[in-house]
C-alpha cells in the first residue's frame, strides 16, 4: 500500500491538474495545501530535504479526503488514498497529531469519535439500513424519518450499524481500527440476514463499496446489494409509488451535495429529483455542485484542522448565499450538522432531506 | 533570514495583509521554491535545496499589492509575483529570495457582460474556475492551455500564453480588452477600457510578456465567445510531414478558421501518440477541428479535406480526433508525461511558413548530432497556426542524464544553447507562448538585438530599484 502511495505521490508531486477543484487549496489560497504541495512535502522527506516534524506532519493531515482530486485527475491517480497511506505510516510511527491518538482511543471504546452509541438490537430481515454514528450524533430525527419513508415505500427494514463506518479511521491512518469497524459491520449484516443494505449518504456508499476493498481489503458478500436510499426514493417518486405534497413556500432552497458526493456520481440526480417533487420552484444550484461538489469539512479535517474545516463550511454557506438561497438541504447528517454550526451567520436554515420528505409525504 | 531587519519587514507585511496571509513556514518556503521548470524540479528530485522566498504573502486587494511593493521598494527587496506556479520557464522562481506575492486571493469575478461578451475578473482567479463561471452563461473563455486547471488569469497574460484553440480565437493577449496593473512604485493604473482606439500609443501590451518584471497585473477584462454549438474533430495521417505542413498552411491562409490543427512529426506520432492514444501509426498524425454553427463547421471541414486531397494522406475519421481532444492533456501529466529522472525541455519556436521547415530541421539536426552520445530523442508537433506562420513545439528527451545535479544542469543548458543557436540562426523566435522566465533570459539580447537597450531603458524607468522579479526576462538583478 505504501509503495503504491509513494508511486502515486511521485506523480502528484509536480502535477497541478486537480488544483481547480482541490477544496483546501482553494479556501486556504496556499500552494502547500494543494495536492501538489502535500505530495511535494511527503516526497521531500524521502530525499532528505524535509524531516517529519510538527509542521510537515500538519501538512499531511491538512488535506481533505473527499475524492475531488481523484475524480478530476487527468489520469485517475488515487491521491487521497496515497495520503491516507502516508498518514497510516505516520500514525504507526507515533508521529501523527495527538488528536489522532485520542480519536483512536475513542473509536476503539465507543465505535465512534463522538460518544458511546446505543447498541444495535438483534433483528433479521431482507433489508437492512446502515445507520452511522454520524446519523445518530448529528441527525436526531433522521432515523425516524427514514423509517417513515421506507414504510411509505412498502419496505420493511432493520437497522444495523450505530457505529462509524470506518471511513474516519481509515482517513486518519488508523487502519486497524477501520478494519475492526468494517468487520463489525459485516458481522451485523450477516446476523441480520439482509440481502439489501441501504445507505443514507454518498459517504456510506463510497466507504462500503469502494474504500473497503481498495483501502482495507474488505469485501461485502457477493449476494448483498448496497442501495443508495436517495436513489431508491427518487425512483419511487418518479414512478408514482410515493407521492409528496408540494411545499407552500416562496423561500429559495439550494441543494448541497454532501461530503463524498463526487465519489458517487451516479447519484447526483436523485436528490434533485426529490426536491423538484417537493418545491414549486427549482432548487438553486451551488457553484460547487455535482462532479465538482466540495466537502464541508465534516470528517477528518474537523478534528485535525478545525480552522480549515470551518473555512470549507463557510465557503459552502457563502456559495449558497451568493445563489440567493435561504434554505439548504442535504441528506448527510454530518454535512447538515457542520453547516448548522455557522448557518446563522449567513441567514440560512439547514434542513435534512429525509426529514423534509418524511414531513411532506402525501397521505 | 533571521534578525531584526527581517522581523521588521515581516511586521510591516503582516500589517498590510494580516497575520493569516503571510508565511515564513519552512514547508511553504519549500513548496514555493519551485515552479514547473525542469531545472528546479530536478534539483529537488536529486535532494538539493533551492533558494526559497523569505516571505510568502497573499494580498486580497490591489491596494494591498500596492502597499507590499512600497515596502519592497523601501527595503530594496525582490518581489516575485506568483499565479498558479505552472510556468515551465522558471519565471516564478525566487532566485534571489525576497517576497513571493501569491495572487490567488485576488479571485473575484467582477462582471460578466453577456451582451458585449466580456468578463472582468481579478487576475488571481483560477483559469478553470473562470471557465466554469462563464460556462454558466453559455459562454467560454477561448483560451484553453494545458495548464488551465492550475494557471491563473494573470498567469495567462504575463507570459503571453497560447491555448489549444488559438488558431481561431487567438492567444491570451489577443483576448485582453483592458487591465489593472500595480506598478513597482505602488501606483495602481488602469489601461483604457477597450484596446482598439487611436487615443495615443497603446501601452498595455508592455505588461503582456513582462512576467511580473514591470508590475503586477491585478485585474483584466477578457473577450469571451459563445460555447460552440458543434465541435467537429477528425484525424488525418499524412505520408510526409512537409505535405502536412503545406496542407495546414493552405487551410490557414485560405481562412477556413479551424479552431485546432495539431500536427505531430513522424517521431512524435510513433512515440507520444502511440503512448497516449494507443495508435501505432507511421507518418505525420494531424488532428483538425472546426467549431461553431454545425453547418458552417461541416462546410469548413469539407473544404479543408479538399485541400488535403492534393496530398498523400489517410482520413482516420472522427474517433481518433475526438479521442485526442478528450486526452489532449494526458500528454503533459502523470503518469504518461515526460518526467524525472529524464531530462527534457520544450523549445517552442515560431516563425513564418517560409522558414518553418528550415528552423525545425536545423534545430533537430543540431540537437540530434551534438548529443548523439546521450541518445537524445527529438520530437515535435506543430500546434499554433497563424495566417503567416506556425509554432513548432519541439522537445528533447534524454532518458539517462547525469546523476550529479550540477552535471545535469550543465548538460541541460548546453542542449538549450545548441537548440536556441539553431533557431535564432534560421529565423525562429526563442519561444511562442511559454514565456522567458529564467530559462530563456540569457537569449533576450541576442533575440532582440539593438531593441534590447530600449527594453532595458523601459525597465529602468518603471522599476528603478529593480525589485520586480529580478533575473527574469533578460533583466538582471541590482
Amino acid at each position: 500500500m505504501l509503495e503504491n502511495a509513494s508511486k502515486n505521490l511521485e506523480y502528484c508531486r509536480y502535477c497541478l491538474m486537480c488544483r481547480h477543484v482541490a477544496p483546501v487549496g482553494i479556501v486556504s489560497y496556499n500552494e502547500t495545501l494543494t495536492p501538489h504541495g502535500v505530495a511535494l512535502v511527503a516526497e521531500s522527506v524521502k530525499r532528505g530535504l524535509v524531516e517529519w516534524n510538527r509542521e510537515s506532519v500538519d501538512v499531511i493531515f491538512s488535506e481533505v479526503d473527499g475524492g475531488n482530486s481523484r475524480m478530476h485527475c487527468v489520469n485517475h491517480v488515487p491521491f487521497e488514498d496515497a495520503v491516507a497511506a502516508v498518514r497510516a505510516q505516520l500514525t504507526e510511527q507515533q508521529l501523527a497529531p495527538a488528536i489522532v491518538y485520542q480519536l483512536e482511543e475513542q473509536m476503539r471504546i465507543w465505535g465512534s469519535p463522538y460518544a458511546q452509541m446505543s447498541a444495535v438490537e438483534d433483528q433479521q430481515g431482507d433489508v437492512a439500513v446502515f445507520v452511522s454514528d454520524e446519523a445518530l450524533h448529528f441527525g436526531h430525527t433522521v432515523v425516524d424519518a427514514v423509517k417513515t419513508l421506507l414504510s411509505a415505500a412498502g419496505i420493511e427494514a432493520v437497522t444495523i450499524g450505530h457505529q462509524s463506518n470506518g471511513f474516519l479511521a481509515s482517513s486518519l491512518g488508523l487502519v486497524e481500527v477501520a478494519k475492526q469497524q468494517a468487520a463489525l459491520l459485516l458481522e451485523q449484516l450477516k446476523a441480520s440476514g439482509a440481502r439489501q443494505l441501504m445507505v443514507l449518504t454518498p459517504g456510506d456508499y463510497y466507504t462500503l463499496t469502494q474504500l473497503y476493498p481498495e483501502r482495507l481489503g474488505v469485501v461485502l458478500p457477493d449476494d448483498v446489494e448496497v442501495v443508495d436510499l436517495t436513489t431508491l426514493l427518487a425512483q419511487h417518486v418518479t414512478d408514482g409509488t410515493m407521492r409528496l405534497n408540494k411545499l407552500e413556500t416562496e423561500v429559495a432552497y439550494a441543494y448541497v451535495d454532501p461530503t463524498h458526493a463526487v465519489r458517487v456520481p451516479q447519484r447526483f440526480d436523485a436528490p434533485r429529483t426529490l426536491l423538484r417533487a417537493l418545491l414549486s420552484d427549482e432548487a438553486r444550484e451551488l457553484f460547487w455542485r455535482r462532479e465538482r461538489a466540495h466537502p464541508v469539512g465534516s470528517t477528518g479535517l474537523l478534528f485535525t484542522q478545525p480552522d480549515l474545516a470551518e473555512k470549507l463550511t463557510r465557503a459552502r454557506l457563502e456559495d449558497a448565499k451568493q445563489r440567493g438561497a435561504h434554505v439548504t438541504v442535504t441528506q448527510d447528517p454530518a454535512t447538515a450538522g457542520q453547516l448548522n454550526r455557522f448557518s446563522a451567520d449567513y441567514g440560512i436554515e439547514v434542513k435534512g432531506l429525509y426529514e423534509l420528505l418524511s414531513d411532506n409525504l402525501a397521505s | 533570514m533571521q534578525g531584526l531587519q527581517p522581523e521588521m519587514v515581516r511586521s510591516e507585511l503582516e500589517e498590510v495583509v494580516g497575520i493569516d496571509y503571510i508565511s515564513t513556514r519552512e514547508m511553504d518556503k519549500l513548496v514555493y521554491s519551485t515552479d514547473w521548470f525542469w531545472l528546479p524540479q530536478m534539483w529537488l528530485d536529486r535532494g538539493e535545496r533551492l533558494r526559497t522566498p523569505d516571505y510568502i504573502v497573499h494580498p486580497g486587494t490591489p491596494e494591498e499589492v500596492s502597499e507590499i511593493l512600497k515596502i519592497a521598494n523601501s527595503y530594496r527587496i525582490p518581489v516575485i509575483p506568483w499565479g498558479g506556479g505552472s510556468g515551465s520557464q522558471g519565471g516564478a522562481l525566487p532566485i534571489y529570495g525576497g517576497i513571493l506575492l501569491d495572487t490567488k486571493r485576488l479571485n473575484k469575478i467582477i462582471d460578466i457582460d453577456t451582451k458585449s461578451l466580456t468578463v472582468t475578473a481579478q487576475a488571481g482567479i483560477n483559469g478553470a474556475q473562470l471557465e466554469m463561471a462563464v460556462n454558466e452563461h453559455d459562454l467560454m473563455m477561448p483560451h484553453y492551455p494545458a495548464s488551465a486547471n492550475c494557471a491563473t488569469l494573470g498567469g495567462y497574460l504575463a507570459p503571453r500564453g497560447t491555448g489549444t484553440i488559438s488558431n481561431k480565437y487567438g492567444k491570451a493577449e489577443d483576448l485582453v480588452l483592458s487591465m489593472e496593473v500595480v506598478l513597482p512604485d505602488g501606483n495602481i493604473i488602469r489601461t483604457p477600457h477597450i484596446p482598439q482606439h487611436a487615443a495615443g500609443p497603446s501601452f498595455y501590451p508592455l505588461f503582456l510578456g513582462s512576467e511580473g518584471t514591470l508590475g503586477v497585473i491585478t485585474e483584466a477584462t477578457m473577450q469571451l465567445d459563445y460555447l460552440p454549438e458543434a465541435r467537429l474533430l477528425r484525424a488525418l495521417l499524412f505520408d510526409s510531414l512537409s505535405d502536412a505542413l503545406e496542407a495546414g498552411r493552405q487551410i490557414m491562409t485560405r481562412r477556413l478558421d479551424p479552431f485546432v490543427i495539431r500536427l505531430y512529426d513522424e517521431r512524435s506520432t510513433k512515440t507520444r501518440v502511440k503512448r497516449i492514444l494507443g495508435y501505432d501509426l507511421d507518418g505525420a498524425y494531424m488532428v483538425i477541428g472546426f467549431d461553431g454553427d454545425p453547418d458552417i463547421a461541416a462546410l469548413q471541414e469539407q473544404k479543408a479535406l479538399d485541400i488535403c486531397n492534393q496530398f498523400a494522406f489517410k482520413d482516420l475519421g472522427r474517433e481518433p480526433g475526438e479521442s485526442w481532444w478528450e486526452h489532449r492533456y494526458d500528454f503533459y501529466y502523470p503518469p504518461k508525461n515526460l518526467k524525472l529522472p529524464w531530462m527534457y525541455g520544450t523549445t517552442e519556436t515560431v516563425t513564418t511558413y517560409s522558414n518553418i521547415e528550415r528552423v525545425y530541421y536545423a534545430e533537430k539536426q543540431a540537437v540530434e548530432e551534438t548529443y548523439a552520445d546521450w541518445d537524445v530523442d527529438f520530437i515535435g508537433h506543430f500546434s499554433h497556426w497563424f495566417h503567416w506562420g506556425v509554432m513548432v513545439y519541439s522537445r528533447f528527451i534524454i532518458q539517462s542524464p547525469p546523476e550529479d545535479a550540477q552535471e545535469a544542469i550543465r548538460l541541460h543548458n548546453r542542449v538549450w544553447n545548441t537548440a536556441m543557436q539553431a533557431v535564432l540562426e534560421n529565423g525562429g523566435m526563442v519561444n511562442e507562448h511559454h514565456g522567458v522566465g529564467l530559462k530563456l533570459s540569457r537569449y533576450m539580447r541576442r533575440q532582440h538585438g539593438s531593441a534590447w537597450d530600449f527594453m532595458e531603458s523601459i525597465k529602468e524607468a518603471v522599476d528603478p530599484n529593480g525589485i520586480m522579479n529580478p533575473g527574469k526576462v533578460g533583466f538582471g538583478y541590482k
